[in-house]
């Protein structure tokens, strides 16, 4: 399986109050990557440092290919990036601004541009500094889609964006895949988000990857458990017990990655009883894989 | 990609450079105005004089005017902290002289509309014997001036917060440096000094300093 991007042993320091270490990322080619984590984490900084905007101290970043930063530029014209921030220059129309990107992009497709004007519903002649956050927001998307690139990065796309435009925004994404076999690696902190469209995950928290799965290894692997008996030291067990919380008399609720229904028969032979296995959907499980995570931290 | 980026920087300092050309049209023709109602050997006193009075005019209209264009070529970038430039393809030494040459030719405009006027000023006078018209050279010498600074202004305004902060920091230690010799009885002159070497040549600001003369002997 060959990689879109390819992160090795990165380490980037930003002042003394935040730091990503020791990052290592692989998305592969023609998935949907979706990366998570809470804000402050170091998402916005781990896309800058793949798009050759910031330097890394050390590590490797290879991106379609291409080795980060040095050939950046190479990368960044198969590339379309959606930033967090609004990033374009005010001043301009919704025409000028389409000009103005259309002119570094050898690949720009102008009719699909074209297209896409029609169908965000955007005044060519708006001014860019009095589009609407949601119009701004279908603006920078349509200008990463419209270069036809083979890596699309987009950076908390939808946040602050109503339902209906981030629909428009998700929708017009997931046809471009569906036409492209493009890569996406696209960052949030709206779990349910990336749920649906994501088919690989990444979990980032405080300057560090803390998982990274296929989603249905993410969304099925994680659960709850209503156990009896439960022995006092988990000891070795088939799966990773994330948390363990006592509930009423002899009854306990553990959270645990890795489970397979075989796995049930492990508690029969500690003696305990297993009541209930529950699903857990992916922002439990997000929440309670930070919540391990920080544990030892605290 | 040269015509997107001229188009931006023509669309952010297109004010500036409108008054610069007409003030650079007019400036020549203003200067030789009062001389046409004076004759003989005042006319040629009067013409001089009133020609190195106006020429104090030039490097200060370059000067502002390559502040202006060479500020407005980095402000919407500093603005957006340089992502979407960075996010361009293409390595950030071109897009730099894709912003600088874009400064070049919109200031092509005002050092065209001195030469113009410049012409137009000597041709509706009459010189008296003994002076000749210089339009061309004065042409030439606003041209360097503007370019010169341009690249000046250019470069620092390139500059992030921090380095502003350190250049700023520099000049001020200058100052309490120069403040506590003076105060110990020793005179130094260090802020003269640096101002001289920015003025004097080999300064990069000499070209503006001397007389600039649309008419001389």
């Amino acid at each position: 399986m060959s990689s879109a991007i390819e992160i090795r042993d990165v380490h980037y320091r930003a002042g003394k109050a935040f730091e990503i270490r020791d990052l290592a990322l692989n998305v592969p080619t023609g998935s949907m990557y979706g990366f998570l984590g809470p804000n402050g984490s170091g998402k916005t900084t781990t896309i800058r440092l793949l798009l050759g905007l910031l330097r890394p101290r050390q590590g490797i970043i290879t991106v379609l290919g291409g080795s980060i930063p040095r050939e950046a530029p190479r990368v960044l014209a198969r590339t379309g990036y959606v930033p967090e921030l609004p990033h374009l220059y005010p001043s301009l129309t919704v025409a000028e601004a389409l000009h103005f990107h259309a002119a570094f992009y050898p690949t720009w497709d102008w009719k699909w541009a074209d297209e896409l004007v029609l169908q965000f519903q955007l005044d060519r002649g708006g001014l860019l500094s009095r589009l609407s956050k949601g119009e701004m927001g279908k603006l920078e998307m349509l200008l990463a889609l419209a270069q036809r690139p083979e890596l699309l990065v987009l950076d908390e796309p939808t946040d602050g964006l109503d339902p209906v435009v981030r629909r428009d925004v998700l929708t017009a994404v997931l046809d471009y895949v569906s036409q492209q076999n493009a890569t996406v690696f696209i960052s949030s902190h709206l779990v349910h988000e990336l749920e649906r469209i994501c088919d690989w995950v990444g979990v980032m928290d405080r300057g560090r990857l803390v998982a990274e799965l296929p989603m249905h290894s993410f969304k099925n692997g994680i659960k709850r458990l209503r156990v009896l008996n439960a022995p006092a030291l988990a000891g070795d067990t088939p799966f990773v017990v994330l948390s363990r919380d006592a509930a009423n008399g002899s009854a306990e609720t553990w959270v645990v990655r890795g489970w397979q229904p075989p796995m049930s028969q492990w508690f029969t032979g500690v003696g305990a009883t297993l009541k209930e296995v529950i699903d857990l959907d992916l922002e439990e499980g997000f929440v309670e894989l930070l919540r391990t995570f920080r544990v030892p931290q605290a | 990609m040269f015509r997107a980026i001229l188009y931006t920087q023509w669309k952010w300092s297109r004010f500036p450079l409108l008054l610069g050309v007409l003030a650079g049209f007019a400036l020549p023709l203003l200067s030789v105005q009062r001389v046409s109602s004076v004759t003989g050997y005042w006319q040629t006193r009067t013409m001089l004089a009133s020609v190195q009075a106006w020429g104090i005019l030039y490097p200060i209209l370059g000067a502002s005017l390559a502040l202006l264009v060479g500020a407005l070529a980095w402000a919407a970038d500093h603005r957006g902290r340089h992502v979407y430039a960075l996010s361009l393809p293409v390595p950030r030494w071109h897009y730099a002289l894709l912003r600088f040459g874009a400064g070049v030719v919109l200031l092509a405009a005002p050092v065209m509309a001195v030469w113009i006027g410049g012409i137009l000023a000597t041709a509706t006078v009459t010189i008296p014997t003994g002076l000749h018209a210089y339009p061309t050279m004065l042409a030439a010498r606003f041209a360097l001036a503007v370019f010169v600074t341009y690249a000046l202004f250019f470069a620092i305004s390139a500059g992030t917060v921090r380095m502003a902060g350190y250049v700023l920091g520099a000049l001020a230690t200058v100052l309490v440096v120069e403040v506590i010799t003076n105060a110990a009885g020793a005179h130094v002159s260090l802020l003269e000094n640096l101002l001289l070497a920015l003025v004097v040549w080999p300064g990069p600001l000499d070209v503006l300093t001397g007389r600039w003369m649309l008419i001389d002997v």
